[in-house]
This record gives C-alpha cells, structure tokens and sequence, in this order.
C-alpha cells in the first residue's frame, strides 16, 4: 500500500551549496519539488534578507511585464499560448539579458504611447473643433434668421452674412461676443446653472449634442460631449464665464465671425486630421508589431521571473556561511527521494561548473516530521476527504485506502439504487474519460471544480449503488426479475378463482399446503431461493416495508459494528507501531471487552435470530431484551434465544462494566508509579541515557526509523514537563467516558444508513407511483396517452435528476462522510499532522492561478 | 424608546454586509508589530516590500522605482476612496445619508482650499491634485470665480450639499485670508452641528457613539480656534460665534473659553473635564514630548477604536474612515522620515492598534 498506509518517513536534511551553484541547486530542486525548506531566518525582516535586492529585481520585471500584459489587453493582442511552455529559470547573465531586454521593451512602449497620446488629443481637439464649426454654424444661422424675422424692416440685406456685425447694429450700444467650446454631457446641467447664477443671466447659451463619440486619449474610455456657444458682453463677463468654462474642465476653441471664414478653417482642419489619421495609423501598426513580438514571448518570461523570484525567496530562507562561501538550508524530505536529490544537487553543481560540490547531510531531529502522502489523480479525492478532517499524524494509518472502499459502500447502502446508481456511474464516467479537457479548461466556478474534484468518487459511489441497488433489488423504484422469483402461486388450489376474487393473499412460506408442497422447498422448483438480493415478488408485497425496515436496521448495526471494530484493529496497529505498550493494554484492550460485551453481542443476537428463529410469534424482541439486559430483568414474555441467554447477559454486563475503571485508572496510575520512580533514581540518569543513545546511534548509522524518536515518546514527554497527575486523570476521565458513550451512541448513528435508504427508495416509489404511473395511466390506449406520456416523463426525470441524484445523493453522501469522520475515525485518528509542502515550481505556479 | 421598537433588529438587513466589510477593513489596519518593522526600514523600498505583506498587498507593485513619498501618499489614499466609494455605492437610505455626511467635511476643506489658492493667484490645475479625492464635486472648481461669500453661495453652492451650512457666513465682504479662516470655522461648525443633531435623531447605538464622536470634535475645534486666535485681529465676540455648540464644553465650557485670553487660561477651562486635563498635561514640542495636536488625535483614535465593540450602528463607518485617515498620516510621516533622513522624529506616528 506504500506511503498511502502511513505517510512517507521523512528525514530532516542539510544542504550545503556554494554560493555560486546555490541559485542552479534550488532552482533544480524546485523542478523536482520534492524537499520542503525551512526558514532559518524567521527573526529577520523581510527586506533585510541576503538577497532582497534580487527578489527586488524580479518584482521589477514582473511589474514590466504586467505593464506590457496590460498593453496588449487593451489592444486585444492575445498571447501566443504554448501549452507546455516550462523554461529553466534563467541564470545570472541570463536573468540581466532579460532585465535589459524587458527595459528596452517598456521604453519603447512607452515612448509609444506618449506619442500616440499626444497625437490622440491633438486629434480630439481637431475633431472637436470640426463639430464646433459645423454646430455653430447652425446655431448662427437660426439666430440670424430669428434676428431676420424680428427686425425685419431695418436689415435689408445679405442674409448670409453673420450674426456679430448684425447684432451690433441692432442693439447699438456694445458689440456681443462669443466664445465656443465642448463640454462633457454629464456636466452640462450644473455648467448651465452655474453660468446662468454667477453671470445672473445675462448670458446667452446654445448648445447642441454631438452625435460622435469621443475617447478619452488618457484612460480610453468613451465619453459623450455637447458643443456649446455663450454669448455675452463686456470684459467682465468674459473674465467670468471663461473661468468657469475651466472650471467645468471645458475646452474652448477659437471660432471665427464670419461663415466663410469659419469654412475656410473649416476645410484645413478637414485635411489636418486626415494627415493626423494617417500618422495615427502608422502608430498604432507600430505598437501592434512591438505588442506582437511581446506577445510571443510574455509567458515564457512570466514563468522565468516567477520562478527566479521563487529561488530567490528560497535562497533567503538559507543561512550564509561568510568564511566558506556557502549557504546553508534545511528542510524535510521523503527518505526514498534523497537519492534522488543527491543526483539532481550533483547534476546542478555540474551544470553551474562549480568546483566544489554541494553537500545534503541528513539530521538527527526531536522534530516531528510533516506528513507526506504520496497520491494520484484517483486516490487524491479519497485523501482530501480525509485531509478536511485533520491531516495525518506522522506516520500514523493513514485512512485513506480504505475510505476508498468503504466510503462508496456506505454510500451506496443509502443510496441502493440500479437506475439512480447508473446515471451517477455514467456521470462519473463521462468526467474521468474528459478529464484532460477539463483539467485544461480551469473554469472558475467553484462548485463544478468540486464535483470535478471528485469525480473518481463519484464515480466509485455510482458502482457501488448499482451494487446495493441490486442487492435491495429496486431500478427506480421497480423490482427486476433476473432470475424470476422464488414464489409461485400456481401451486394454490383454484389459483384463477382466488387471484380474481381474493384482495389480498398470504404467502406463508412456512406454512403448510396452500403454496408449497414441503415444508422448506422453494417454490419455484428449483430448490433455491431468488439467485441474487431481494426477491421481486416483495414489490408487489403490502408488508414490504416492514421487513425491509427490520432488515436493513439490523444489518445497519452489523455493518457499524464492522466498521467500529475496523477502526479498532487499526488503532491496533497504530499502537504496534509506535511501540505505545501503555495504550494497548490499559486502553485498547479494555475498550475491545467493552464494545464485544455490547454491541458485538447484540449483533451475535441479530445473526442468531435470523438463523433459527422460525415462527415469527415465538421470537424475541431484540431491542426489549437490550434493555432488560442492563436493567438485569428477565424477559417477560420468557422468550429467549437460547438457552440460559439471562445469566449470560448478567455476566456481559459485568464484565462490560469492570472495563471502565480498567480504562480509567490504569494508566494514570501506571503514569504516576514511572514518575515517582524516575523521581527516586534522579531525574538526570534517563535523559542522560538518551542523549547518549541518540549520539550513538548518529554515529553508527544513518538509518533513522522513526521508533526511535516514538520510542522514548512517553517518557521523553513526561521528562521534559513536569508531571501533573490531575491534568492526566481528567484527560483519562473525558476519554473513557467518551467511549463508553459513543460506544452505544455510535451504534445507533449507524442507524441512519437504514433510515437514508428507506428515505430514498420511499422518496423513488412515490415519484414512480404519483408521477410516471399516472402519465402512463391517464389515457389509456389513445393517442393522447402517449403524448401524455412524453410529457410526463420530461417532469419525471427532472425530478429523479434533482431530487433523487442532487438533493438525496449530497445528503447520503454527507451522512457517509459523517460515519467516516466520526463514527470510524475516532477510533484511531489523531490528524494532528502537518502537510509536507515541498518547494515546487509546479505548485507556486497553480497556486498563482487560483488567487487570480 | 418604545417596548416594540427594537431599532437594531433591521439593522443587518440594510447594512449588514457593509458593516461586516467594515470591519473586515478594519482588521487590515496596521498594528504595532507593523509600524515597528515599518521605522526599521532604511528606504521606500524596503518600505514597500514590508506593505507587501500586509492587507496593502500589491499596491505599489506597479509603480516604477524609484518611489516617491507623493506617490505612497496617492496610493493610500486612492485605496481609501476606492474603499469608502464601494460602501456609499452599496449604501442604502440612512447610512447613504451618514456616509454623505462624512464626506461633507472634505468637500468643504477642499473648497476652502481652492479659495485660499486662488487668493495666492495660484493656478487651478496646480490646487487640483491637492484636494482631497473624497470631497471632489461638479462645481468645486468654479469657487475660484467667486468675489465674495455672497457670490459664492449664489452662485456655485446653492445646488450644492453644503448649502444648508452656508447660511450662516453669507456676506458681501470681498474674500481675504481672515475672512477665509473664518469661513472655514463657520462653515465646519454648521457642518458638525449638523451631523450631530442627524445622529442624535438616529437613536441607539449610533447617537451614542456618534455623539460622543462628534462632540469630542466640537470642542477639540473649540480649543483650537481659541489657542490660535491669540495674537490675530479676531475679536472675542467674533470667536465666540465659530464654536461649535455641541459637545461638552457646551453650554458652560464655551462662555469661560470666548473669555480666554492666554494658552493658560483655555488650559484652566480643560482643568474642569477629566478627559481634556489628561490631553494639556504634559504637552510640549521637545523631542519625547507630545504636542496637544498628537494628544488630541491619539484621543480621537482611541475613541474610534472603541467605537467597533459596539454593534448595529453607524459609528463603525466613520471611525473606519477616520482610522484609515490616520493610518495614511502614520505612514507618510514615517515615509517622510526615511525619505529625508530624519529618524529621529520617526516614531513619532500614532499608533492605532
């Protein structure tokens, strides 16, 4: 089972890397990602590091190339994406290669984008002013014709002619001036109110839409402007309205009097911007081909700083040796890969051309290790469901290869389903066979990454409920006769007559005469009972449920039973393996008396009462008889199951009960009688011992079995703290009464893969009875009967898919992983462990991904 | 308050997530440990790389070397406007109205700074960067046409928020330095009376905080105008009338400080309120002494700290944009510090938790 059965055996290692193989070594290491560094310079801050300035010029060219990646985001240019696009990082020489590269390529941008700026705005203005002229000459034309009509009889001539000059002749005493300009839309109603209140209205304001939109040269975005024309006289309402034109951030434009002056200027500012339009081309081309060639080349530089900011983050965790040029890093890895890092350190000193080669020592350590296992696409679903409880202790079982069976199982026993199971397996299947697709894909919504997640689940959970489904014998909700049933009524006397006029009829398999012609022979002739799970002929049973309850509750109490049990023989195991005597026999063993006296003697009664029980009034109840077993009655109907079952359900109590203050002070006691004695013999002599073993064994070999730290475990612990009998008592207390408790209080949560299952198969029979059979039965035999139908079944499958396989599936699924954690779990599992998290570029890269 | 009137059981529903946001806005204020690391460093540089680790996150990540303390400053504050502009973007009814509220006192610094600048014949997109984002509104930038408050208010404000508070300074006098000070006080005193009654009509848990808040601002106003309008031309009468009337100078401490005529004297007055003694003990401007202005703002953040342990009210919202404020001018002077050298004043920020 390898390292999934308990985690890898991980050994603490020393890394000495001259310095100028060092950035070759690590970044080699991060490609394999197997070693996990630690920080060696917590204390220091971070920009006081040996090679912040380093990590400083990664941050440099990262803001370069986010800068250039922004570029082409607003030009639409996409990046030329290779998918396995994975370049080494790059080395000293390299890395400034790149450096004054990126730098040639921001200034050139930028001095691109100051031109095109410029000749933007230039272009706005002109095509401002383009607008301004065509508007006010609407403008000036309506007022002339107003002026025309108003004083009709003194202006004799030249109706082309302008508005100021004309002006001025009728109101004779000032000249009226004006001045044009744009304004942002949105502005316009406080500008008008503002000019209106501050001029007190006696200036006069056209202004017109303009039909085009603009773009601001600055941020790019597109804005909506009103030309306008304010006409006014005196200087200072000049003054006036020109500040508050600035401050409305107006732009003003000088306008000419006359029409064909305005024409004139009208025509050069025509030929300006076609000239501007050009040049503006021609800039944006260049842009693009710079962008263009970026653009081929900005992920494999986004990896390449990423990774060298990576190293150098790595490298600052390292200590310096000044006097011999090293830097000197330690960190966890796998015993199994440190032949594998010792080649890769070797390859990287080689490739650096280093002289001197670098060096991984392995260390003696108190340290508990980080938990690592090793697990593919398949198993890793199962381990994250374990992993969201706690992750593993170091080197204790690990759950998972066998959440993997029993996970699906449980599931499926609540979930017993053909038809529902096949769509879930067909569903299953369907995300493993793309599973590169939409590994590729990366979709963001969370919820599908989940279900994505665990498609391998999903996948087992399908299969093992065409399993159960079989065994319960029900395809949405229909019993299927495979093997065609056990019973027959044919053999009853006058079988038309009784089937055509009886209601209801009794099969009694063990009654004599009207069904069978022997006592004990099936009645299907064969001599067997239904080949395979339920016989169908209980669909069609009135009492169907009720034995099926009474079926599916006990054998709910024996798979917990199991599973309980399970749980205690690899908490065994755990116990062996680390050598922790104590544990075993002042808890293990008690708590197995306990939990055989109870709940394994009740599953001895379901079994037993399944076997020999024959006449359904003579049986015992099972649940009646649990009680009278701890209130010490005798059963008052004097039914037992066996011969002098009383007595011996007195002695099971008893002795179930003697268990809890075995549990309960045994080890206190045990713990207290060492101290004392350590206290006797001088505290010193047993540390002491240690050290020098720990010595010892340094020098021998290097072959560190991790017994050797577990060994001294309890005594190392108690060593060290100073002893307090009252903290262990109560930790004892809240143990032991915790598993006597769950003991039964487990039992009967296992209770709810009956309580699911029936849930689900009464949930599917009604959605057939009250939904498909009546679209099958409204019309019979006419054409609207199958339309009905058709529709009909549309309603009914969505309900089978939402409820039945959503809805029922995530609560089977939750109470399963209930049982696992739980029920199963505490049985063995501390999960106090932390996760080996090794350097890798890999991983820095997808978790990149996933904060974006 | 009425048996049936449980004010704060709608609280979650309108402001809920905002002031869940609030107060996870809040848990990225700077610590000590923070503004420790932050004095050691020897340039912006390493200045950034430790904001880096902060809730600060990337915010300098895209501005090229080599850093300027103009920039830092502009950082802070655009992720202060970005922050206070989601929260009145996402407020609803009253809190929009709280949070307007807030806001009021920037556009009415701003004003005043326009008006002060044009009055040194400085240009207009010289002030602009200057104002404070926050307080930015359409007509802001035509206060420079104004002559006098008259013409101010007629013109340029009357369609503004702050119109309600001009009432009182509306005058034909031409605008100079004085009367701008003047204005100002005024203007501010409208200002908070405002707010506070606002709060006050609010009830529960917010007029308690709030209050508390804004009358500690009313006097700390008080004092001020006082202590700096020894030695100028304003009258005693004049003073008098840009108190704030709230808080708890008012009624009886305002009377005694219009009558004030040395530092000694106002400090007599603060004898007789047990918050305001601690702040004038011990004042000073040596090295290792605090100046009353660090007194009075270590007071106000302590009172906006606190004003988080209370729940279902507004106060949270201020004093996190208050906070923030103090936050940015924590990390400027010590930007200030480091850019010019001068360490020795470094820790002389106000540290907020």
């Amino acid at each position: 089972m390898g390292s999934l059965y308990r985690s890898e055996e991980m050994s603490l290692v020393n890394i000495y890397l001259q310095s100028e193989a060092a950035f070759t070594c690590v970044s080699e290491l991060g490609e394999i990602g197997l070693i996990q560094f630690n920080d060696l310079n917590e204390s220091v801050n971070s920009f006081q590091r040996k090679f912040v300035s380093e990590v400083r010029r990664c941050d440099e060219m990262e803001r370069k190339l986010r800068f250039m990646e922004k570029e082409m985001k607003k030009d639409s240019i996409m990046e030329d994406y290779h998918k396995n696009v994975n370049p080494l990082a790059p080395g000293m020489k390299e890395m400034n290669e790149l450096e004054a590269k990126l730098e040639k390529f921001e200034t050139d941008m930028k001095e691109v984008n100051k031109n095109q700026e410029k000749l933007k705005k230039n272009y706005l203005e002109l095509t401002e002013l383009k607008h301004i002229l065509r508007k006010a000459q609407v403008f000036f034309e309506e007022t002339a014709h107003l002026s025309d009509q108003q004083h009709h009889q003194e202006v004799d001539e030249d109706r082309q002619s302008l508005l100021a000059s004309e002006y001025s002749s009728v109101h004779t005493i000032n000249t009226l001036s004006f001045v044009a300009g744009v304004i942002q839309i949105e502005k316009m109603a406080n500008f008008e109110k503002v000019l209106w209140r501050s001029c007190r209205g006696n200036v006069f304001l056209r202004f017109a839409e303009i039909d085009a939109t603009f773009n601001d040269p600055d941020t790019g975005d597109a804005m909506k402007k009103n030309v306008f024309v304010i006409f006014y006289q005196g200087d200072q309402l000049k003054q006036r309205v020109k500040s508050i034109c600035e401050g409305f951030h107006a732009s003003l434009y000088p306008c000419p009097e006359t029409s064909p002056e305005r024409r004139e200027i009208a025509i050069g500012v025509m030929t300006r911007i076609e000239d501007l339009q050009t040049v503006l081309n021609r800039t944006e081309e260049h842009r693009r081909m710079i962008l263009t060639q970026i653009a081929a080349d900005i992920r494999k530089w986004f990896i390449m700083v990423g990774k060298m900011k990576a190293i150098y983050h790595t490298l600052n965790k390292f200590n310096v040796n000044m006097a011999d040029k090293c830097l000197i890093g330690e960190g966890w890895c796998a015993v199994k890969h440190i032949d594998e890092i010792r080649y890769t350190l070797r390859r990287a000193t080689e490739m650096s051309g280093s002289s001197v080669p670098s060096i991984l020592q392995k260390l003696k350590t108190k340290e508990t290790p980080p938990t690592f296992h090793q697990t593919n696409n398949f198993t890793q679903s199962f381990q994250t469901i374990i992993d969201a409880y706690g992750i593993a202790s170091y080197r204790e079982i690990n759950p998972t290869p066998f959440t993997i069976v029993t996970f699906p199982f449980l599931f499926a026993v609540m979930f017993g389903d053909v038809g529902h199971g096949l769509i879930m397996f067909i569903f299953g299947l369907f995300l493993v066979w793309k599973e590169k697709e939409f590994l590729q894909e990366k979709g963001s919504n969370e919820i599908w990454q989940m279900v994505f997640g665990g498609r391998y689940l999903i996948l087992m959970m399908g299969f093992f409920s065409m399993y159960t489904g079989f065994l319960y014998n029900e395809c949405f909700a229909i019993s299927l006769n495979v093997f065609g049933s056990a019973w027959d009524v044919s053999k009853i006397r006058d079988v038309n007559n009784t089937l055509r006029y009886e209601k209801e009829i009794e099969l009694d398999p063990w009654h004599n005469g009207e069904v069978f012609r022997s006592v004990g022979v099936y009645p299907n002739d064969s001599g067997v009972p239904y080949l395979y799970g339920m016989d169908p002929i209980w669909q069609s049973a009135e009492n169907k449920i009720t034995f099926q309850n009474s079926y599916k509750m006990k054998s709910s109490i024996i798979l917990g039973m199991a599973q309980m049990l399970f749980g205690l023989i690899l908490a065994y195991r755990n116990h062996k393996f680390f050598n922790d005597r104590l544990a075993l026999y002042c808890e293990w063993i008690p708590q197995m008396i306990f939990i055989w006296c109870i709940v394994g003697y009740l599953c001895f009664l379901i079994i037993l009462k399944w076997t020999t029980i024959k006449d359904p009034n003579a049986a015992p109840s099972l649940l009646i008889g649990l009680i009278n077993m701890f209130m010490f009655t005798p059963s008052p109907d004097g039914l037992y199951l066996f011969n002098g079952q009383n007595t011996f359900q007195h002695f099971l109590v008893i002795v179930a009960f003697l268990m809890v203050p075995w549990m309960l002070f045994a080890k206190p006691y045990i713990l207290y009688r060492r101290h004392i004695q350590r206290k006797q013999n001088g505290g010193e002599y047993h540390s002491v011992s240690v050290n020098v073993d720990d010595t010892a064994l340094d020098m021998l070999n290097q072959d560190d079995r991790s017994t050797a730290s577990t060994d001294s475990n309890d005594s190392a612990t108690v060593d060290k703290e100073e002893f307090n009998f009252g903290e262990v008592m109560i930790y004892q207390i809240i143990h032991t009464i915790e598993y006597c408790l769950n003991c039964i209080s487990h039992t009967a949560s296992y209770l709810r893969l009956w309580a699911l299952s029936l849930a689900h198969s009464e949930l599917s029979e009604v959605l057939w009875k009250m939904v498909m059979n009546i679209g099958l039965t409204a019309f019979p035999n006419t054409f609207m009967g199958g339309v009905m139908t058709f529709a009909i079944f549309w309603f009914f499958a969505s309900l089978t898919v939402g409820i039945l396989l959503l809805m029922e599936g995530l609560s089977a699924f939750l109470h399963a992983l209930r049982l696992h954690w739980v029920e199963f779990q505490v049985k063995f599992y501390k999960g106090q462990g932390e996760p080996f998290q090794p350097f890798s570029f890999e991983q820095i890269f997808l978790n990149a991904e996933e904060s974006n | 308050m009425g048996l049936f009137d449980f004010a704060e059981v709608g609280f979650n529903v309108d402001n809920g997530f905002l002031e869940g946001l609030t107060r996870g806005f809040k848990n990225g204020v700077l610590c000590k440990e923070d503004y420790r690391h932050l004095t050691q460093c020897d340039s912006l540089e390493d200045l950034k790389l430790h904001l880096q680790s902060t809730t600060y996150g990337n915010f300098l990540a895209n501005e090229p070397s080599p850093l300027t303390v103009a920039v830092i400053d502009d950082r802070l504050r655009e992720k202060l406007v970005v922050e206070f502009q989601f929260l009145r973007n996402h407020a609803y009814k009253e809190l929009a109205t709280f949070l307007d509220f807030i806001k009021y006192s920037y556009m009415i610094d701003n004003i005043i700074l326009l008006i002060t600048g044009t009055l040194r014949q400085r240009q207009l997109s010289e002030l602009l960067p200057k104002c404070h984002p926050l307080g930015i509104f359409d007509q802001m930038e035509t206060v420079t046409i104004a002559n006098s408050t008259a013409d101010l208010y007629n013109a340029i404000l009357v369609d503004s928020p702050l119109a309600p508070f001009f009432k009182d300074c509306i005058s034909e006098e031409d605008l100079d330095e004085v009367n701008i000070e003047v204005i100002r006080n005024t203007l501010y005193k409208a200002y908070l009376e405002a707010f506070y009654d606002w709060c006050e009509g609010c009830g529960g848990a917010t007029a308690e905080v709030m209050c508390e808040i804004l009358g500690f601002e009313a006097d700390r106003r008080s004092f001020i105008i006082t202590i700096n309008s020894f030695g100028t031309e304003l009258s005693k009468e004049d003073r008098a009338k840009l108190y704030p009337r709230r808080g708890k100078l008012y009624p009886d401490g305002l009377t005694e400080l219009a009558r004030a005529d040395d530092y000694e004297s106002v400090k007599r007055v603060a004898e007789h309120y047990t918050e305001y003694r601690k702040l004038f003990d011990g004042t000073g401007v040596g090295i290792g002494e605090k100046t009353l202005e660090d007194k009075f703002f270590e007071h106000e953040v302590t009172m906006n700290v606190n004003s988080f342990m209370q729940q279902f009210q507004y106060g949270v919202f201020y004093s996190f944009v208050k906070l923030r404020e103090q936050e940015c001018r924590n990390v400027i002077w010590i930007s200030e510090c480091i850019a010019q050298r001068h360490r020795s004043k470094i820790d002389s920020y106000i540290p907020i938790f």
